[in-house]
């Protein structure tokens, strides 16, 4: 599916007109957001050729010399915080009844005089690495949405720092699971988290206890699975293969696999499309995949999770500050909203996947039907780094030389 | 006005006369430079360059790797070693050889071009030579797999042809085994013929109408049979168009991307695949030397094609087209085995065409049980009402579509035509200055996105400005880029088919070439003009990967930029219900709009 997904600048015009300056370190306290920032920082951001001209004036506020009026009252005094706030992630996290609009709307009143825009970039984080490369404006303050192996990417790509560390400076951060802290340098922050898992058709097949079973001869041509070089439910399978058979033996496993008429589609939609008109009766997807489709008329029997070996690899989301943050200060306390209780809960139900904080239930229909494994697995950011781009280059190549 | 005014009038009209043309040139240069090769150049540099310095590493790494080139790469490896590996091979009894990616690419390309024209050629006899009801809205309706988006398609494809598709419905209904065509090399090619062997159809019935009907007859009176007439007269005249369309299906094949994507899956990667594989992990440098490879392979065949058809041209128009005979003729119909054999081959043709896109409109209306829901598009509806940020909303989609769809039309037109006039005047370097202005048509969509991104949408550094382009006039720029080809392609064979005397007559009396052109090349082959428009709206509206890079957000998405975001709508469930929908809505509003553009046009046709 996933026509090439180039990039898209969405219009969130000319982010933060009034910038905050010395609010690029940590949260110092209060004062030091006294002298409102004039240009610098502003320089560069505007397109010429008139077509930018739509710098959204919404939520700004008024001239540029004066401070920004300072509206805390929750937390601890820190510096002002109010203004836009630029929130980049991937497409369907925003529009009509997503976990990205009831963030805005949430965090819009409880922080006055703010307004949060999303951008949604059709390449995700490669666009601003791209970004960053090239010299040109980041133009956003979080970026809601990274993985593990896009950090690693990150990291690899540019020399000086896309993110900045906010590590355990936010309130809430060590309530955070701990199975998903995946960064070390306390750059991403895990707002929620899926399980890579099977889903079967109970009435097609029995389910398959093990990687290796999925080599019997009873299931040739019977699983569906994704592209690992661009869809994250396929590179979370991929590595799932990998902790179990080692990265001495992924490539004869997948090699078997191959033999054995797996089909490798571009990405989930297509893959789970094809898993519903019955192209074969097993998909990798998410463990949560019964919190959408349980209903009065449905047909349970072919939303059934498959645990491999009793695990189920887990994908935290996360979410990060960019080092050039317009707007830091600001962008910590959408970061720790994030993390609330409520928040957690709301997330959880609205992008279906699980809260990355303990302890929180987002509702009991969602308790009852979203399926946790066993035993979770996931890579750390170092065993990937320096990893995983050979580990996915290699499975495509064998993949597609078959 | 005095005399002095008028005269004044007059020669401000002739100069316009005598420089709208050069003009012209320059402009349609000037476009091209700023959105397609400075780009593009900025990536393929990329290939060539390593650390400031120019290398040919990048390339012999590919090229010498097996992955890609499969046994061809010890050309590069050790070439000293190819001839005995040649002899040891044909002594082995020639076993079967692997090709690498690249060789793939190219086969599935071959076949899918086969399918292709097998698949149109009957088509363009149909259209051309029979007259029935519905056949000029039929003419009209060959463009419109053109402008589907690939994804529609691909759901369009899975709603047909898969496990539980409507043909295996039908199938089982008659009794007969089931199929299973998805994720096979037979999908892929049968969608490319589904895109292409209209393209087929087109060009060779445009080609089929303009043949003099006066030839044939003088033909037919010498006492040459039917067939040895259309051998000598009919067939020449044809093969330029059917190698067009064949060349243009080879090229467009080769960069096939997302239907290999959706229906074949990884297992089934083009060269294209791969290069995108490449960009989504910012292995740039590599991408770009894969896309400078597949550019050069494309360009090289443009360029052969050209040639050749600058050699083709012959005399064309001025003389009466044949009547077309009517293809009802009441029971007789039944024993003319021209005929029958013409519905036998309707046959396949719905189930190609038709199958697919009326699968998509049932999924629209179908809901995940079965029954009849009218839910997706009540979403569209709420989506239209929506206040939530990031909403995509569908009418300003279809607005934008429309608006941008004419902008292109303004813009490509007179490039295209331009181009064509280049084309036609002959002479040192027109033929490769024709290839260098056609090269939008041989360069990979991934490759153009890339390069657009690095330099425009990100801006670019001019005296400490950064310059960036976008919104809606990038977006027509970028559309018109992409569709002006098919305006040159459409508009010089019928141009350079004109009697030269008529022109020569003009100029000798003082016309300049502009005048000409405006005053009697451009009436005498205005359906020419109008397919080639038809070609460029068609792009535009179906446009999609640069569209998506250039449009700023709410102010200029399109039909099948909302299209792309209604499947990652979640809020009816993971099903392909939204998307769906606002696809039947794109069906509709361009089947109308090319309706509409024909029947605008239809008073020149013959």
């Amino acid at each position: 599916m996933q026509r090439r997904r180039f990039i898209r600048r969405a219009g969130a015009g000319v982010a933060g007109l009034t910038l905050l300056a010395g609010c690029t370190g940590s949260n110092d306290g209060g004062g030091s957001g006294q002298n409102a920032s004039n240009s610098s920082n502003a320089s560069g951001t505007d397109g010429s050729e008139g077509a930018n001209g739509t710098a959204s004036g919404n939520g700004t506020t008024g001239g540029s010399g004066t401070n920004a009026t300072n509206e805390t009252g929750t937390t601890t005094g820190s510096a002002s915080s109010s203004g836009t706030l630029t929130v980049a992630t991937y497409s369907s996290f925003t529009g009509e009844d997503t976990a990205g609009n009831w963030l805005k709307s949430a965090f819009e009143a409880e922080y006055a005089d703010t307004t949060v825009e999303f951008v949604t970039p059709e390449n995700g984080v490669n666009q601003y690495i791209q970004r960053a490369k090239q010299g040109a404006p980041i133009d956003a303050d979080v970026y809601v949405g990274l993985n593990t192996s896009e950090l690693v990417r990150v990291s690899q790509q540019l020399d000086s720092a896309l993110f900045q560390s906010v590590g355990d400076g936010l309130d809430r951060a060590d309530t955070v699971k701990d199975s998903l802290r995946v960064d070390p340098k306390g750059r991403a922050i895990p707002y929620d988290t899926g399980y890579i898992s099977l889903v079967y058709n109970e009435e097609e097949v029995q389910e398959p206890q093990t990687f290796e079973s999925l080599l019997e001869s009873r299931y040739e041509g019977d699983l569906i699975t994704q592209n690992a070089q661009q869809s994250d439910p396929g590179r979370a399978f991929l590595l799932w293969s990998i902790i179990t058979q080692g990265e001495d033996g992924y490539l004869d496993y997948w090699e078997q696999l191959v033999g054995n008429g797996v089909n490798v589609l571009s990405d989930w939609e297509p893959a789970y499309q094809a898993y519903m008109d019955d192209e074969a009766p097993m998909v990798v997807s998410y463990s949560t995949d019964q919190v959408f489709y349980h209903g009065p008329d449905v047909n349970m029997a072919k939303h059934q999770i498959g645990f491999l070996n009793d695990q189920g690899y887990a994908n935290p989301e996360t979410m990060a500050l960019f080092s050039d943050a317009e707007n830091p200060d600001l962008a910590r306390r959408f970061m720790e909203f994030v993390l609330t209780e409520n928040a957690q809960s709301k997330i959880a139900v609205k992008n279906v996947q699980f809260p990355a904080v303990e302890g929180v239930t987002p509702s009991e229909e969602f308790a009852k039907y979203a399926k946790e494994p066993p035993e979770p697995v996931t890579f750390s950011y170092d065993e990937l780094a320096g990893s995983v781009g050979t580990w996915v280059e290699e499975w495509a190549r064998l993949v597609a030389g078959a | 006005m005095g005399e002095a005014g008028r005269g004044r009038v007059t020669t401000l009209r002739r100069w316009t006369g005598r420089l709208a043309l050069p003009l012209g040139f320059a402009l349609t240069l000037a476009v091209l430079l700023a959105i397609f090769y400075y780009p593009v150049g900025s990536v393929l540099v990329e290939a060539v360059v390593r650390g400031g310095r120019l290398t040919v590493a990048p390339l012999l790494d590919v090229l010498a790797d097996p992955f890609y080139t499969g046994a061809a790469h010890s050309l590069f490896t050790d070439p000293a070693g190819v001839p005995a590996g040649v002899l040891a091979w044909v002594r082995a009894g020639f076993s079967p050889v692997e090709f690498g990616l690249f060789g793939f690419t190219a086969y599935q390309a071959l076949l899918s071009t086969l399918a292709s024209v097998v698949v149109g050629l009957p088509g363009a006899y149909l259209l051309a030579r029979y007259e029935f009801r519905g056949r000029r809205a039929l003419r009209s309706l060959t463009i419109l797999p053109f402008v589907l988006p690939s994804i529609m398609v691909a759901v369009g494809f899975l709603a047909m042809f898969g496990q539980t598709g409507v043909l295996n419905d039908v199938l089982g209904w008659l009794g007969l085994g089931e199929v299973n065509l998805l994720f096979s090399l037979e999908a892929i090619v049968l969608a490319h013929a589904f895109y292409n062997a209209p393209l087929v159809t087109r060009l060779v019935t445009a080609a089929w109408e303009t043949v003099d009907a006066r030839r044939v007859e003088t033909a037919r009176a010498l006492g040459a049979s039917p067939l040895r007439a259309f051998r000598d007269v009919v067939a020449p005249q044809l093969l330029p168009a059917l190698l067009t369309a064949a060349l243009l299906t080879f090229v467009f094949t080769f960069l096939s991307f997302p239907i290999v994507l959706a229906l074949g899956g990884l297992r089934l990667a083009t060269v294209e695949v791969w290069l995108y594989a490449r960009v989504q992990d910012l292995a740039l440098a590599e991408a770009a030397t894969l896309g400078a490879i597949e550019t050069t392979l494309s360009l090289g065949l443009t360029y052969l094609y050209l040639r050749y058809e600058a050699r083709q041209t012959s005399m064309r128009g001025g003389g009466a087209s044949r009547p077309r005979q009517a293809f009802i003729q009441g029971w007789r119909t039944l024993r003319d085995p021209v005929r029958v054999g013409l519905g036998i081959y309707g046959i396949p043709v719905l189930i190609l065409f038709v199958g697919p896109l009326a699968s998509m409109i049932l999924e629209s209306v179908t809901g995940p049980n079965g029954g009849l829901t009218t839910a997706y598009y009540e979403f569209l509806v709420r989506q239209q009402a929506a206040t939530g940020a990031g909403t995509v909303k569908p009418l300003p989609a279809i607005t934008n579509s429309l608006t941008f769809g004419l902008g292109t039309l303004v813009l490509a037109v007179p490039m295209g035509i331009v181009v064509s006039v280049v084309a036609v005047r002959g002479g040192a370097g027109s033929r490769l200055a024709e290839t260098i202005m056609t090269a939008p048509l041989a360069v990979s969509g991934v490759v153009v996105g890339l390069g657009l991104l690095q330099t425009l949408v990100f801006g670019t550094e001019i005296l400490g400005h950064r310059i960036v382009v976008s919104g809606a006039v990038a977006v027509v720029a970028a559309h018109a880029v992409a569709a002006y080809p098919f305006v040159t392609r459409n508009v010089t064979p019928a141009l350079s088919g004109l009697d030269s005397r008529l022109l020569d007559a003009a100029r000798s009396l003082g016309a300049s070439r502009f005048r000409v052109l405006v005053d009697i090349e451009l009436p005498l082959i205005a359906a020419a003009v109008l397919a080639g428009s038809a070609f460029a709206f068609a792009i535009s509206i179906g446009e999609f990967d640069t569209t998506v890079l250039l449009a700023e957000g709410v102010n200029s998405y399109t039909m099948p930029v909302a299209l792309e975001r209604y499947i990652g709508n979640r809020s009816l469930g993971p099903s392909l219900g939204p998307a769906t929908a606002m696809g039947t809505v794109l069906l509709a509003v361009t089947a109308a709009s090319f309706l509409v553009i024909e029947r605008l046009g239809g008073r020149w046709e013959p």
